[in-house]
């Protein structure tokens, strides 16, 4: 808990520096678009208070950020947390829908190449890699042109694409799940305990599922925080294929307006929320697995 | 018997690809960066592969894509490469305080997002393809910086490093004469399964546009130009993505390859 927080602040720290270290401050920009004259920049560095010192400007961001005060948008003037909180909810949608996709196909698609020894079992395998490859970008096109054909065949009605973005998301994050699953049941179906389970005669199914996938999943939900990594770039391509509106379309804008304060607000935002996911996922595991509880 | 079938394929595919970009000017038969005909022209109106929503010729567009996609990726790389290696240099031979600066400042950048530490790198820079190719680079150097630093903390408990320094060799001999040329294979190795990582995050990072200029035949951003006209011209978008993934998938192939072989020995 105590180390997510330092973490938190250390990439907080980062993020001010190596946005202020780099390109000098966020009115250098607006000069260099030509979109301030000399005197509009420095009135508006002074009412930013960025004619102060390098460090009194990171603890005054600081004790602002405490307050949940992001700053303003150099283009809108509007306070960059609340462009944020409206945009929240449909990222926040995506990335849901997406994580939920992903661990059930994860699940299948381990499930199935660890347990089923024919050709099926190695498609699976070769599809959990291949999902892994592909660019989410690329995948959401090819999604994107079969939906059309299908549709121009007169194979399906037309897809709304609110259904296919998650999609997109949940393929493309899948494969690392997949993975993880499967090795976690090799392990276990090749340790004593599963073969106790067969000699005192408990079937197939729930063999797999109770005595070779519970000891799995630990190992499966740490990489869940992992993924939440994953989902933050993903939704940023997947919004952009999509056409849909959201946090990561408003970071792409961002950067390329040079809007320094949305950027840094977002990704601070996904800093936090990536370090609060591994601290989460550090939990869940230890509630599925008695060793790390008692370890801990 | 299978896996090393897959293992030729793949390496057939690099080798294909790293000769059309050597070979684009010559194989190309047109300019890349200039309209040669009508806008969406289709294979048969103008061949090998018709022409781009501006009338630039696709094939051309393609063969000279592999060079700036390629370029782009493998500078990424030996940035990463080299500031990685000099920096876990720095924190396994520097003192304890040099390695907790090292470290905090990898962890810091470790818990943002690797394509949004990239991204951030982006917005510091301004959109350009030199910043994508640094972004791209810088971005994976935490990572790289905490896996040679495991890498070098395990060669440096082995007795012919603590017979050197009981030779009186100073950190910096053992360093450069001890580490270095001990870990290079398993440092290579490492820089090949980045290079997977830096051509997705640079083609993906043209696909949002932050290479600058538009006119570049990147794949990435040939694949988001295309977007728009999948309908008439699929093609625009398809081919380069095709390309992308068939790359992605050989690098990564030949990486687990090459780790496989520096495991075991």
């Amino acid at each position: 808990m105590l180390e997510g927080l330092l973490t938190a602040w250390a990439a907080v720290s980062l993020t001010f520096f190596s946005l202020r270290l780099a390109a000098g401050d966020p009115v250098a920009s607006l000069l260099s678009q030509g979109l301030a004259t000399p005197e509009q920049a420095k009135s508006l560095r002074h009412s930013l208070g960025l004619d102060a010192p390098l460090l009194l400007q990171y603890f005054r961001y600081l004790g602002r950020l405490i307050q949940g005060n992001l700053g303003v948008s150099l283009y809108t003037q509007r306070p960059v947390s609340e462009v944020i909180l409206e945009q929240l909810p449909n990222t926040a949608q995506l990335a849901m829908q997406g994580l939920l996709l992903a661990i059930l196909l994860g699940l299948i698609l381990g499930l199935a190449s660890a347990w089923l020894r024919n050709a099926a079992g190695r498609l699976a395998a070769n599809l959990a890699g291949l999902s892994t490859s592909l660019p989410v970008a690329f995948l959401g096109i090819l999604i994107l042109w079969g939906c059309r054909n299908l549709y121009l065949w007169g194979q399906t009605t037309a897809i709304s694409p609110n259904l296919l973005a998650p999609l997109v998301l949940g393929i493309a994050s899948a494969g690392p799940i997949a993975r993880v699953i499967h090795s976690g049941l090799e392990d276990s179906i090749q340790s004593p305990y599963f073969l106790a389970a067969r000699a005192r005669g408990i079937r197939r199914g729930p063999r797999l599922l109770w005595h070779a996938l519970r000891p799995a999943l630990p190992a499966a939900v740490s990489l869940l925080a992992l993924e939440a990594a994953f989902l933050f770039s993903g939704t940023v391509v997947t919004e952009t294929v999509f056409s849909r509106p959201g946090l990561g379309r408003l970071l792409v804008s961002a950067i390329l307006q040079g809007d320094f304060p949305v950027a840094e607000g977002l990704v601070i935002l996904a800093a936090l929320l990536y370090t609060a996911s591994h601290v989460l996922s550090d939990l869940i595991a230890m509630i599925l697995d008695p060793r790390l509880r008692r370890a801990g | 018997m299978r896996r090393a079938w897959r293992l030729q394929l793949s390496l057939l595919w690099l080798i294909l690809v790293v000769t059309l970009a050597i070979l684009a000017p010559f194989v190309a038969g047109e300019d890349p960066y200039r309209p040669v005909a009508a806008p969406l022209l289709s294979i048969q109106q103008h061949p090998p592969l018709g022409t781009d929503h501006l009338g630039r010729d696709l094939w051309a567009r393609l063969a000279f894509g592999a060079r700036w996609s390629l370029m782009a990726s493998a500078l990424a790389t030996l940035v990463t490469l080299i500031t990685g290696t000099a920096l876990a240099l720095l924190s396994t031979a520097g003192g304890r305080i040099l390695d907790h600066f090292i470290l905090g400042a990898s962890n810091a950048a470790l818990a943002i997002p690797g394509l949004l530490f990239a991204m951030l790198l982006v917005a510091a820079m301004g959109p350009s393809y030199l910043t994508i190719i640094l972004a791209v680079g810088f971005g994976a150097v935490p990572g790289f910086i905490r896996l040679s630093r495991v890498l070098f903390s395990q060669i440096l408990e082995q007795h012919f490093v603590e017979a050197a320094r009981a030779l009186g060799a100073g950190p910096i001999r053992i360093a450069i004469v001890h580490l270095l040329p001990n870990a290079a294979g398993q440092l290579l190795s490492l820089a090949t399964t980045h290079f997977a990582w830096a051509f997705m995050g640079a083609t993906t990072l043209s696909f949002l546009g932050f290479s600058g200029d538009p006119s570049i035949p990147e794949w990435g951003a040939m694949l988001d130009a295309g977007r728009g006209y999948l309908a008439e011209a699929p093609r625009l978008s398809i081919l380069p993505g095709l390309l992308i993934s068939l790359t992605i998938l050989a690098v990564h192939r030949w990486g687990e390859h090459l780790a496989n072989r520096t495991t075991q020995g």
